[in-house]
């Protein structure tokens, strides 16, 4: 430790600001070692801590180092050595420790496993029945597989792989919990969980099947309106075997109308083998034991029992269901109809409802579901905005034309007929006629009069029965001349036998079969098989009654419709005979309509129907099924007018809300 | 009827995915042989410090997804896989803490090379790594330090379907996770 002592006097501080760097430099310092005395001066020492005042703070003449150059004496500097280490190094302060980290976590309920029933012993072609080596069941050979020929393989390779389909389960957009959601995001692919391994699909789904199973399997109420024909049946089963083996439902409720179902029990035979089910019959006491026998995964009653044995239940001792399906669900459109007030009070989870026909006559008939799905509350009477807005969350609708999308199209065309002269007068007449009659019969018309009246007038449309002219019959012929002369095929439909009968003849010459209800039924298949082989047999004259369902002729590329169902449905039916799976191009669907005539009329009422349904069910929905017309509406074809006091006033049913 | 869900083989799937805020986000999807899913555990966000950044430097990841996630993961479950399956080699290494098989899908850069079926370029692959077995569609390495996990593989190998996709539950694990994420954001928020 030692005093240094210098002349303040002659610091250079003192000749004023600005004259030097305040701080030492690195250079200076090393000449500067602390706690020895190499410091040779005040001046010197002074040059090293303190050569000029700081700008601002040192107006007061102190200077950086805190001597005050105002005090004309030695400041007594003391040095002091402190006990460095010598060379460098790190104290081991740090040392890994396991974090905490919090978990989150999720256990999926245990579902019920069932096996399969042994097709050994069914005598099947045993190779449906091999068991695959990994233990699990192999999906079954579909009955129409053609096996691969070597050129198709060869010419496989050298395509680039198809990218494999992979359909997800989506939450449901009102699952707010994080564990709902990720019940349904940790599922499986569809396709990968319904590949054999653990339940049997004799047929691989449709994509649009895929997606129709997840979006069931993921609901708690949904309405599923699917056009008829597109599986709903199939996938309603396969969604049902879905929650039961992830164990989301072991109890579950269909009910389903009386003549359905044998229709059922086929169809859980077919797609879901390995699930036991049982149906509601025989009497009362062995209803009532059926409802409550334990280990049944699936009930399934007709409308009526239900309704019976629920109340021949105490309050609060029917049996609860984790889900129940109501088929055919426009059974309960009618919200205040004993089985709609049934249905919504059955003791359940999950509300699905099927149905082709969400609307039959009014959009209101939705909320008659709504209800039953339990999104709305009871007595709601949603807007046409509102019944929007659910249908998008709760109803799942696809058409032939939205999924068949690798079809041929089918091209419809109307063709509008102006009635041949002597139709004109006829027709003219027989409307004059009738509503004559109608109008005098005032208050004791039913729909039934008018309906006749209907009729009458449709008929004259498709002939004069005088004359036997026909607008119609002259656009076939011409029609047909080009279609024959082509080689082409086509399905004709009417209404009435007469009618078929009547144009057999004309239509001769191209070869004309007649099939319709007064065809013996041994003779029904020879005709189509004739008119599938014979090269000369250009149309088939059908009734919609018999041709409309079930037939497969999609040989044939061109549909006429004679005259006009009352339901689109029907048209639709009768047309996807020949536009169907398998057809191999383009059906061309001509509808005759008579212009100025009762045709035109009820082809405009069924159009806004079809309008006004589809705005609510979505764009593309362009075949809604049950859109026949209701008393209303065929009172309305006709202004009908009985005599009130001095006028008149318009007589039938108001038309519907 | 039979047997449950839980009382047959029981694979294990361990995947994080990494927020650029939030750090990582591991997943332990548990499923049967065919894929349904038994029992998922998620961690929250586990963001390394500066300290660990420094000192681990690029062993941090593997770190983080292994000794933090992984092995905590793995305590916490209910269900126990009989098998763990990773999509990194670098995760081997959680075979240390665990009592149960650890192995890695071999991932090939180029998918459609793989499919255009150059199975000598394969077979070569596989056998520069000796460590190597078929699971499902996948070839799967093992921890090779643990070479006893071979036979005990092979002993599971056989319960799984030869078509089962391996890679498809990792999907569903990082959909999961960013759902969690999201959610929890979402509250947050």
């Amino acid at each position: 430790m030692s005093n240094v002592q210098s002349d303040v006097d002659k610091s250079p501080a003192s000749d004023g600001p600005f004259q030097g760097p305040h701080w030492s430099p690195l250079q200076h310092i090393d000449k500067l070692e602390l706690g020895s005395h190499t410091l040779d001066s005040l001046d010197e020492l002074l040059a090293e801590v303190s050569v000029m005042s700081i700008p601002v703070a040192m107006r007061a003449e102190i200077l950086s180092s805190g001597l005050n150059v105002a005090l004309h004496r030695w400041p007594k500097v003391t040095v002091e050595p402190l006990n460095l280490p010598k060379s460098p190094g790190m104290l081991p302060t740090w040392k890994p420790t396991r974090q905490k980290i919090t978990t989150f976590g999720l256990q999926f309920p245990e579902g019920i496993s069932l096996l399969a029933k042994s097709k050994v012993d069914e005598n099947k072609d045993s190779k449906t029945s091999e068991i695959s080596p990994l233990g699990g069941p192999a999906m079954e050979i579909m009955p129409d597989y053609q096996p691969p020929t070597v050129a198709s393989l060869v010419d496989s390779l050298a395509e680039p792989p198809k990218k494999k389909q992979i359909t997800r389960i989506k939450p449901p957009d009102d699952a707010l919990s994080i564990e709902e959601r990720l019940f349904y995001l940790l599922q499986p692919p569809l396709q990968s969980w319904l590949a054999g391994q653990e339940m049997i699909m004799p047929f691989e789904p449709f994509s649009y099947q895929y997606e129709g199973i997840g979006w069931l399997f993921s609901k708690s109420s949904a309405l599923l309106a699917d056009e008829m024909g597109l599986g709903k049946t199939m996938q309603t089963i396969t969604a049902i075997r879905l929650l039961i083996r992830s164990g989301q439902a072991r109890r579950i409720l269909l009910v389903c109308p009386k003549p359905l179902l044998p229709n059922w029990q086929r169809e859980f035979q077919t797609w879901a083998e390995e699930l036991p089910f049982v149906v509601v019959e025989g009497d009362g006491e062995r209803r009532k034991l059926t409802w409550t026998m334990p280990g049944v995964p699936v009930l399934i009653v007709n409308y009526e029992s239900m309704v019976r044995d629920f109340a021949a239940f105490a309050e609060g001792e029917f049996p609860k269901f984790d889900l129940i399906v109501l088929d055919e669900a426009q059974r309960i459109k009618n919200r205040t109809s004993r089985t709609a007030v049934t249905a919504r009070a059955l003791p359940r989870r999950r509300s699905w409802a099927l149905t082709g026909t969400p609307i039959e006559n009014r959009p209101e008939e939705l909320g008659a579901l709504y209800e039953f799905l339990e999104v709305v509350p009871p007595n709601a009477t949603p807007d046409l905005r509102q019944l929007q807005a659910l249908a998008k969350q709760f109803i799942l609708r696809r058409t032939k034309n939205l999924v068949m999308k690798d079809m041929p199209p089918r091209l419809d065309r109307d063709a509008y007929l102006e009635l041949l002269p002597s139709q004109k007068t006829a027709y003219d007449m027989a409307e004059k006629e009738g509503v004559v009659q109608l109008n005098d019969m005032g208050d004791s018309i039913t729909v039934q009069h008018v309906f006749e009246l209907v009729l009458r007038l449709k008929q004259i449309t498709n002939f004069d029965p005088l004359t036997g002219e026909s607008a119609k019959l002259d656009r076939l012929e011409a029609d047909m001349e080009e279609i024959a002369s082509s080689g082409g095929k086509a399905i004709l439909f009417s209404q009435w036998t007469k009618v078929i009968d009547w144009l057999a003849k004309p239509m001769a010459k191209y070869g004309a079969l007649v099939y319709h209800g007064g065809v013996p039924t041994k003779q029904r298949e020879p005709i189509l098989t004739r008119f599938k082989e014979d090269p000369n047999a250009h149309i088939l004259l059908m009734s919609y009654g018999t041709g409309a369902v079930g037939l497969n002729l999609q040989f044939a590329g061109y549909v006429f419709l004679f005259d006009r169902w009352w339901n689109p449905a029907v048209e639709d039916q009768a047309i996807n005979r020949a536009h169907r799976i398998g057809c191999k191009s383009q059906v061309i669907v001509t509808r005759f309509i008579s212009k100025d005539t009762i045709e035109e009329r009820i082809d405009k009422v069924l159009t806004e129907k079809r309008e006004l349904f589809a705005a609510i069910l979505g764009d593309g929905d362009d075949t809604n099924v049950s859109l026949s017309m209701n008393a209303a509406e065929i009172f309305g074809l006709f202004d009908l007018k009985a005599r009130h006091g001095k006028g008149t006033r318009a007589i039938g049913p108001k038309p519907a809300a | 009827m039979s047997h449950g869900n839980h009382d047959q083989f029981r694979l294990g799937f361990l995947t994080a995915v990494e927020d650029a805020e939030r750090g990582f986000v591991g997943g332990l999807l548990i499923t049967n042989r065919f894929g349904r899913p038994l029992e998922f555990q998620c961690t929250a966000p586990v963001k390394p410090n500066r300290t660990q950044e420094i000192l681990y430097g690029p062993t941090l990841k593997p770190y983080v997804l292994c000794e933090l996630i992984g092995r905590t993961l793995l305590e916490k479950v209910g269900v126990k896989p009989q098998l763990v399956l990773v999509e990194s080699l670098d995760l081997l290494d959680l075979r240390g803490a665990i009592s149960a098989p650890v192995a890695s899908l071999i991932r090939v850069e180029n998918p459609s090379r793989k499919r255009s079926s150059d199975q000598a370029e394969n077979r070569q692959s596989e056998q520069d790594l000796p460590n190597t077995i078929k699971l499902g569609n996948e070839t799967i390495a093992f921890n090779p330090a643990h070479d006893e996990d071979r036979s005990e593989i092979q002993k599971f190998a056989k319960h799984v379907p030869v078509d089962a996709d391996l890679c498809e539950p990792f999907e569903r694990i990082r959909e999961a996770l960013v759902e969690t994420i999201r959610l929890s954001m979402s509250r947050s928020a």
